[in-house]
Parts: structure tokens; C-alpha cells; sequence
């Protein structure tokens, strides 16, 4: 368990960091998220022990970042939102370097070095110079670099930034079969979509405060985007609404006096409950045209988006 | 370890880089062509080479190839070393250094001397210039070794300050004007104020002379004037720590020193928290000392 416990981070007169107390669960795939400037760098650098506290105080397990650094930088492999390559080094020197200034022998290292090209699929690329990589490619040897000395925890600032569907499906893909070796990886980013579809748990922070945290669902559910669906009828809308207010399923109808064909409902429950309200609807002779559900991860844009506006200092 | 690998990136980076290929081939063309163009005078004011004039055309072709090389190595030498560490921070690469084990002495250290491993290849690559003097002789092996002493020890000094500058400033540009800025005031210090003071108008008692005598001891010009100046006498000696020293073992002493200090402040400044750092160290040499 990694936890923050009310932490303070001063730049003169910036608070980039106030009272933010945290706790990150291991083996977790813990998203941070909030706008520019709201202190997602700057947490994950005091998390990397690469800066200190203003005060407070960040626990890996028993051992205190600020006391023992170096410690804390072993276990961590920090990968920064900028990806900082030598570009004239090719793939394979790259790693091979910071395998070497991580202590590696240089006989362990080939071996690492191999394993890890592989594991990010970059075999094909190890001599081909970095500044040759797509920025997929890139961003793929930057992540086998954070990994070069077998962190237990990784700290990703930003990582999917800049990359096309694909190269982010693929490191979406990565992150996965990280998590099933065990390590706990911590992301930030400011495009909630991205961090929704790969982390199991976020935390969402504004202005150097942290809003709220825990389970993708919950978050939501707490934030008041719980799962909808947006059911559009050719008419009978009134019918429809009243059928569905006595369904158990649904919880509430959103602007229940419109009297338009469009009808959005909050609801509980599985896919099992969609097809029971689905099934009803039928079985009154509700003429369906269309029927979706928005499930609460994919509301979770809208959510944000209420909570940091004009939050963003960039 | 870690030096080794920093070091190998180094040297790996550098050597790389075209440029490097341009800048020995125009560091070579510029002695080649000045060298070239003394022997054509001497060849036309001597009326050939004549045979008593032969070793004094060989002091004066190696006086003058040795500060051709002494004011390249100078012009030179900042630009290896005084973005060593900021190009890092810039590049963002910075971070990652200081997630590794490697420690501020091996960081330091494998900077320090794959820059200066680039000036000394150049001087290396020069050599086959300097032997042409051979030809003509007045140049004994001790001058040579000297002057290649004086050579290393100002790349060495040049090369810490830039190093010491690129830990402190955060902008590349900023630090390589501080560090071309030193070595401008290093070389010509000494000679702009002895030509103020026309030598000997200080009493020899006074605190300005002895300042400008450690200035004089410490100027790279004077130290390789010393060597190269056909005229070698043992009155030119600096009485420095309480000895008579040859100006250039005065210059070296003085410039290890100095390179020592600009070094460990290096150290001290160049990870985050100079002062956090090592305060775990001064306690415990504290509670070291109350125990014994």
C-alpha cells in the first residue's frame, strides 16, 4: 500500500500540492486525473522521491519517501510526460545505459535488455537509432526503460498523450500484462476516456486538492454520473416514462416533464436489467426506435468535465 | 559501474555526432594553415632555411603552434562541458539520471571526462603537426611534455568551471556565456592589468602584488610562455606555499586546486536539496565524534 498522507508542496508562493491525502492500492492500476496544473506531476515526483514535501509525509509499505530516497527510487521506475531519449543512441544502447546506472552487470543486462524488447515488442527496432522510432515505438522503450531495474511500482506521467487509437490500445494492452506481474501502476492524465478504460481505480484532483477517489464506479456513482440509458420511442413517450417509473431497475427519470420521444433514465444493475427493461418496454407495445445505455465509466467524461471547469491553469 | 555506463554514452553521443567530425577538421586546418603560413614568412625572411637559424625556427613554430592550441583548447573546451548537466535537465533526461544509482561523483565525473576525452582527442589529432617541428629541432622533449601538461590542466580547468556552471544555471546558453566569460577573464586578466600597472610600479610588499602574483601563477598564457620562450631562467620562478616554483608546476598546482573546489561544489549543487542531502551525513559524523 502506497499512502500519502497530508502532503504540501510549495513553489514560492504556488501551492501545487495541499493537504492531499491518498492511498494506492498494490497491484492496482490507480489513475490520476485533473486538468493542467492541478498537481499531477508534482505528486508523482514526490512519489518518485525526485522532490520532497513541503510537509507531509509518503509511506511505500514501512519505509517513509523523504527518509530513505534511494530506497524508494529502486522500487520506482518513473516514466516522465516528456519521453527524454538520446536520439542518437539506438534502441538497444539506450537500455543497455540506464541498465548499466541502474548497476546491472553487463552480462545480466543483455539478457534484461533482450526480455524487455520483447515484452514492449521493440526486438525488430534494437538497432535502430531512437530518433527512427515512431512515437508509439518510443514511448513503448521509454516504458521498458522505467521497467529496466524490475520496479515493484510505476509512475507514468501522461503517457498515452500524443499517440495515435492503436499505439494506445497497445499500451493499454502493456499495462495489463504489467499488472498481471504484479506491479502497481500509477498514471496521470488529464484525458479521463484514456485512464477509464485501462485503470481500476482514480483519483481525481483539482487545484492541488484531491476531490475524490476510489473505484472507477464508485467515482462516478459518488459524482452523480451513475449508469443511464437514453431510450428514444416513435411515440407514447408518457406511457413509456410511467412504465418505466414502476420498473425496479430504473431509478430515475431525467427531465421527467419533457414531453419529447427522447427518454433518459438513470438505472441499476447489469446487462440482465437492460434486457428486462428492453423486454418490458416491447411487451406494452412501446414503439422502440433506439435504445442505449451509457454505462457510468463512459458518463465519467461528462462528470469531470463538470467538476474541473475552469479548473485548468494552462 | 554506473560510471562506466554513463561514460560509455557518453563518449558514444559525442563521438557520434557529425559535427565533431567538422570541428577536428577545422581545428586542424586552422593550425595546419597558421603553422604554414609562419614557415612561408620564415622561409622568405630568413632567405631559406639556413642552417643556424634552423632550431630557432623550430622554437618559434612550436611557441607558436602551442598557442594556437592553447586558445582553441580554451575556445573549445566550454562547449563540451558547460551544458553537461542543464542539457540533461532540458532534454528531461535529468530525472531519470537521479532515479538511478548513480551517484553525484560518478554523474560528474563521467561528464568531466568525456569532455575532456573530446579535447584531448583533438589535441591528440594535432600531433602530427607538432612533429614538423622536429624537423628543425630547438624544442626539447621536457618543453614538449610540459606544454602538453599545461594543455590538459586548462582543459581541466575549463572544463570543471563549465561543469560547475551547467549545475547551477538552469539555461544552456546562459551557462556556456558564464563559462566563455571565465575563460576570457582567465587569459587575459593578467595581461590587461600587468599592462596597467607596467610591471614594477606596485611595491613587491603590498597585498595587490601578491594578488596579481597568484593571478600570474594561475594564467594558463604565462605558464605556456614559460615553456615555450627560448629563454628559460630560473628568475621567472613564483614563490608560492613557501617555495620557488617553475611557473608551470605553479600554474598546475594552482589549477588542481581550483579544479578540486569547482568539482566538489559541483557535487554539492548538482542533485535537488544541497543542503537536505547532506545533513544525514554531518549528523552522523556529529554523533561519530561525541562517541569517540
Amino acid at each position: 500500500m502506497i499512502n500519502i498522507q497530508h502532503i504540501y508542496k510549495r513553489y514560492r508562493s504556488v501551492h501545487a500540492l495541499e493537504d492531499f491525502s491518498l492511498e494506492i492500492p498494490l497491484g492496482a492500476i490507480f489513475g490520476l486525473i485533473g486538468p493542467n496544473g492541478a498537481g499531477k506531476t508534482t505528486l508523482l515526483r514526490i512519489l518518485g522521491a525526485l522532490i520532497p514535501p513541503t510537509s507531509g509525509q509518503v509511506w511505500f509499505g514501512d519505509e517513509e519517501v523523504t527518509q530513505s530516497p534511494t530506497m524508494i527510487q529502486r522500487k520506482v521506475g518513473y516514466m516522465p510526460d516528456f519521453f527524454g531519449v538520446y536520439s542518437d543512441l539506438t534502441s538497444e544502447e539506450y537500455l543497455e545505459f540506464y541498465a548499466g546506472i541502474h548497476g546491472i552487470s553487463r552480462r545480466k543486462s543483455t539478457k534484461v535488455v533482450s526480455d524487455l524488447l520483447e515484452l514492449v515488442d521493440l526486438t525488430a527496432k534494437r538497432n535502430a537509432l531512437v530518433e527512427t522510432l515512431s512515437r508509439g515505438m518510443q514511448q513503448r522503450l521509454c516504458l521498458a526503460r522505467a521497467l529496466i531495474h524490475d520496479p515493484d511500482v510505476l509512475l507514468l506521467d501522461e503517457p498515452a498523450s500524443g499517440l495515435d487509437p492503436r499505439a494506445r490500445v497497445e499500451f493499454r494492452e502493456l499495462l495489463l500484462t504489467l499488472q498481471s506481474m504484479g506491479k502497481t501502476i500509477v498514471i496521470s492524465s488529464h484525458i479521463l476516456l484514456e485512464l477509464a478504460e485501462m485503470c481500476s481505480d482514480i483519483a481525481i484532483i483539482r487545484a492541488g486538492q484531491l476531490v475524490m477517489a476510489g473505484n472507477v464506479e464508485q467515482v462516478t456513482h459518488s459524482l452523480g454520473g451513475g449508469n443511464q440509458i437514453e431510450i428514444r420511442v416513435l411515440e407514447r413517450a408518457t406511457d413509456a416514462k410511467q412504465l418505466l417509473k414502476e420498473m425496479p431497475e430504473i431509478r430515475n427519470i431525467l427531465d421527467d416533464n419533457d414531453v419529447s420521444e427522447l427518454i433518459q433514465a438513470e438505472f441499476n444493475g447489469d446487462n440482465q436489467a437492460l434486457h428486462r427493461i428492453l423486454a418490458e418496454l416491447i411487451a406494452h407495445d412501446i414503439p422502440v426506435i433506439s435504445f442505449a445505455p451509457r454505462r457510468a465509466v463512459e458518463r465519467l467524461e461528462e462528470v469531470y468535465m463538470n467538476i474541473t471547469e475552469g479548473a485548468s491553469v494552462l | 559501474m554506473t560510471f562506466t555506463a554513463l561514460l560509455t554514452k557518453e563518449l558514444r553521443l559525442r563521438l557520434r555526432r557529425e559535427r565533431f567530425v567538422w570541428l577536428i577538421i577545422i581545428y586542424l586546418l586552422v593550425m595546419g594553415l597558421l603553422g604554414f603560413g609562419f614557415l612561408q614568412r620564415a622561409n622568405v625572411f630568413s632567405g631559406g632555411y639556413q642552417g643556424y637559424l634552423l632550431s630557432q625556427i623550430g622554437a618559434q613554430l612550436y611557441a607558436l603552434l602551442s598557442f594556437i592550441q592553447l586558445f582553441l583548447i580554451v575556445f573549445i573546451t566550454p562547449a563540451f562541458t558547460a551544458t553537461a548537466i542543464n542539457g540533461e535537465k532540458e532534454r528531461q533526461t535529468f530525472d531519470l539520471l537521479l532515479c538511478s544509482k548513480l551517484s553525484a561523483f560518478s554523474l560528474l565525473a563521467g561528464k568531466l571526462i568525456a569532455g575532456l576525452v573530446n579535447v584531448l582527442l583533438l589535441i591528440a589529432a594535432a600531433i602530427p603537426l607538432f612533429s614538423l617541428v622536429f624537423f628543425f629541432g630547438g624544442v626539447s622533449p621536457f618543453q614538449v611534455l610540459n606544454t602538453l601538461v599545461i594543455f590538459i590542466i586548462t582543459a581541466i580547468v575549463i572544463g570543471t568551471f563549465g561543469l560547475f556552471c551547467s549545475t547551477l544555471i538552469h539555461r544552456p546558453t546562459a551557462s556556456t556565456a558564464v563559462a566563455y566569460t571565465f575563460c576570457a577573464f582567465w587569459l587575459f586578466a593578467y595581461p590587461v592589468i600587468s599592462i596597467l600597472t607596467l610591471g614594477g610600479s606596485i611595491p613587491a610588499n603590498s597585498r595587490w602584488y601578491i594578488w596579481i602574483q597568484w593571478l600570474n601563477a594561475w594564467n594558463p598564457i604565462s605558464a605556456l610562455n614559460s615553456v615555450v620562450s627560448s629563454v628559460q631562467s630560473g628568475a621567472s620562478n613564483f614563490y608560492l606555499f613557501r617555495v620557488h616554483l617553475a611557473p608551470w608546476i605553479a600554474f598546475t598546482l594552482v589549477s588542481l586546486m581550483v579544479a578540486i573546489i569547482l568539482f566538489l561544489l559541483s557535487i554539492v549543487f548538482v542533485k535537488p536539496d544541497p543542503v537536505g542531502r547532506f545533513l544525514p551525513w554531518f549528523r552522523d559524523l556529529g554523533k561519530k565524534s561525541e562517541q569517540s
